[in-house]
């Protein structure tokens, strides 16, 4: 096993998680189910090999930096609970 | 015949020569929706309301009445919008997504949002926040994913067609459980602008028709540059004009050397005799690519890119500007802790978990890197097998669609079932769905794949496999 349950539930709390007992018990079997998986990467010589790209995309397409309005912005707000006039408002950064 | 039997092209010829109205057209589908609707479930939010105060905008565009769905991962202005997750609540997005953009200044009349699973993470359309979606052909079993309610509503009738996302097969698969056709087109091809990012190297937005050529009729529409999606490949234009005039003649159509030994069940094997018997009369010539790349590593090499991207994706979901949240918390980092646990469901936490594993800098170069050297060679592989062969002729599974419940408890196994569908995603190449016949009552469907813009080569060798094997029937239902 790669990862015990402590490790998996502090990755589980770096993306904001909260585990129940049986959902920790299940991610610890999966991740490590799927490292294994992918420990036949090892198999491969990737020294030279480069991290892939789409060749046609390679020069990423720019558009003209003009401005363009959007004028629906009240949809916007309307959708959350947390606005205070033309802001978000979001709950204290700060730990106490 | 009922109205919402017929096929698109039929539809639209109908519709201009103006054989019946939209407005009768648009009572058929809906009738059938209310009929099927109950034993089915493939929509999340019916929009029959939204479809008919679409019908007074007197479009006379090349789509104009014609009823369609799209997947619920496609932003729709004002109308909610939840990629099958509760944590986007009852989110109604300001926008349209660029594809449906297309679809409406085209005429097309939205009649719902289909079920799906959450996040487009999954092959059962089963992991949805909103329930099931059961095959139209065969009430008992799924009707694959993840854009299983997209594929389910053409199947039944509700729709002559609808739109769908492909991140590693959950549009060809769906589309083969469900007995219509389905395309994944180039990556490049359609603007994924206001489509819900899972892996956005590898998500592609596509058809699902019961006819090719009414896919073909569909990427016509869809298939436009978008500067709103930088992947979107500027300075190409795509002909998918329908001609019966098609051929094969002189075509290399290959099977992948390395998928031999692998085990299929016996319809879908017997349909890979039958179709290239069918091949080989129209005077394509049949071969053999190796991909050794491929077969081994490319289920591994798809779920660490697929779940590195979708945890960076999914970052977004703090309850804050949209969806679900909770107006108690203490501080902000308990505001996430609280809406995250409780809006993902348990499938899209295991991929976060494991792409927040795979990308931490102590592992990044050993999983991640790693993944993304081996995806170029996988790349490279199919850029070789190209250069020899028109195409590659694979099944979409190695199964028919299971029981509803029957999924297997090992994760590991269960993507193992998408070899034939993700290496696709990984190289950006098109992949084409196509209906072969029934075994009893369940449609099997085989996989037609080419080189990157090849999609309406690929389209016209459809035609010509349609015009033999027959185009599939509509499916009862469980009527």
């Amino acid at each position: 096993m790669k990862l015990n349950s402590e490790e998996v539930n502090a990755i589980a709390l770096e993306s904001r998680l909260l585990l129940t007992e049986e959902e920790l018990s299940n991610a610890v079997r999966y991740i490590n189910n799927f490292l294994d998986m992918l420990d036949r990467f090892k198999e491969l010589n990737l020294e030279n090999v480069e991290p892939f790209s789409f060749a046609e995309t390679l020069e990423c397409p720019l558009r003209e930096d003009t401005v363009i309005s959007f004028t629906n912005t009240q949809a916007i707000f309307d959708e959350s609970e947390h606005v205070d006039g033309a802001f978000f408002k979001v709950p204290r950064i700060m730990e106490e | 015949m009922e109205l919402y039997e017929l096929n698109l092209s039929f539809l639209v010829e109908g519709l201009k020569a103006k054989k019946f109205s939209p407005l009768e057209v648009y009572e058929s589908c809906k009738n059938r929706i209310e009929k099927c609707e109950k034993n089915i479930h493939a929509l999340i939010t019916r929009t029959e309301d939204f479809a008919k105060s679409q019908l007074n905008e007197n479009n006379n565009g090349i789509l104009a009445g014609v009823p369609t769905i799209l997947k619920d991962n496609l932003c729709t202005k004002g109308i909610k919008t939840t990629a099958a997750s509760k944590i986007l609540g009852d989110w109604r997005p300001p926008y349209d997504a660029t594809a449906w953009k297309d679809l409406r200044e085209a005429g097309a009349v939205l009649m719902g949002k289909a079920n799906m699973d959450e996040f487009a993470m999954g092959n059962t359309c089963g992991n949805s926040a909103y329930g099931a979606t059961h095959n139209p052909n065969d009430i008992s079993r799924v009707p694959g994913g993840s854009s299983g309610g997209s594929a389910a509503a053409v199947s039944a009738g509700y729709v002559p067609f609808s739109l769908g996302s492909d991140t590693g097969g959950s549009i060809r698969q769906p589309a083969s459980f469900c007995g219509v056709y389905g395309l994944k087109p180039t990556y490049g091809m359609v603007s994924r602008y206001g489509l819900i990012s899972y892996g956005s190297s590898l998500d592609q937005i596509g058809p699902f028709a019961r006819t090719v050529r009414d896919l073909q009729l569909v990427m016509s529409v869809i298939s436009q540059y978008d500067p709103m999606d930088s992947s979107c490949f500027r300075g190409k234009k795509f002909d998918f004009t329908h001609s019966e005039d098609v051929s094969v003649k002189g075509k290399k159509i290959a099977l992948v050397k390395e998928f031999q030994d692998f085990k299929l069940d016996t319809p879908i094997s017997d349909a890979m005799k039958k179709v290239q018997k069918i091949l080989e009369d129209e005077g394509a010539i049949i071969t053999e690519v190796s991909l050794p790349v491929v077969a081994r590593y490319a289920v591994a090499c798809y779920y660490a890119l697929a779940m590195s991207e979708a945890h960076t994706n999914l970052e977004r979901y703090d309850g804050i500007r949209l969806g679900y949240t909770v107006k108690d918390a203490s501080g902000i980092k308990e505001m996430f802790e609280r809406v995250r646990s409780y809006g993902f469901g348990s499938e899209v936490k295991s991929r976060i978990i494991a792409g927040t594993c795979l990308t931490e800098p102590s592992r990044c170069e050993e999983y991640y890197v790693a993944a993304t050297k081996v995806r170029t060679l996988i790349a490279q592989e199919f850029t070789k097998a190209f250069e020899d062969v028109d195409f590659i002729l694979q099944p979409v599974t190695p199964s028919l669609p299971q029981k509803i419940g029957e999924n297997d408890d090992d994760e590991m196994k269960s993507y193992a079932t998408d070899l034939y569908t993700l290496p696709v995603n990984l190289a950006g190449l098109p992949g084409l769905s196509f209906f072969t016949g029934y075994s009893g009552n369940l449609p099997v469907g085989l996989q037609l794949i080419g080189k990157r813009w090849s999609d309406p080569e690929i389209l016209n060798t459809g035609i010509i496999l349609e015009r033999h094997l027959g185009t599939p029937k509509i499916a009862n239902g469980g009527e």
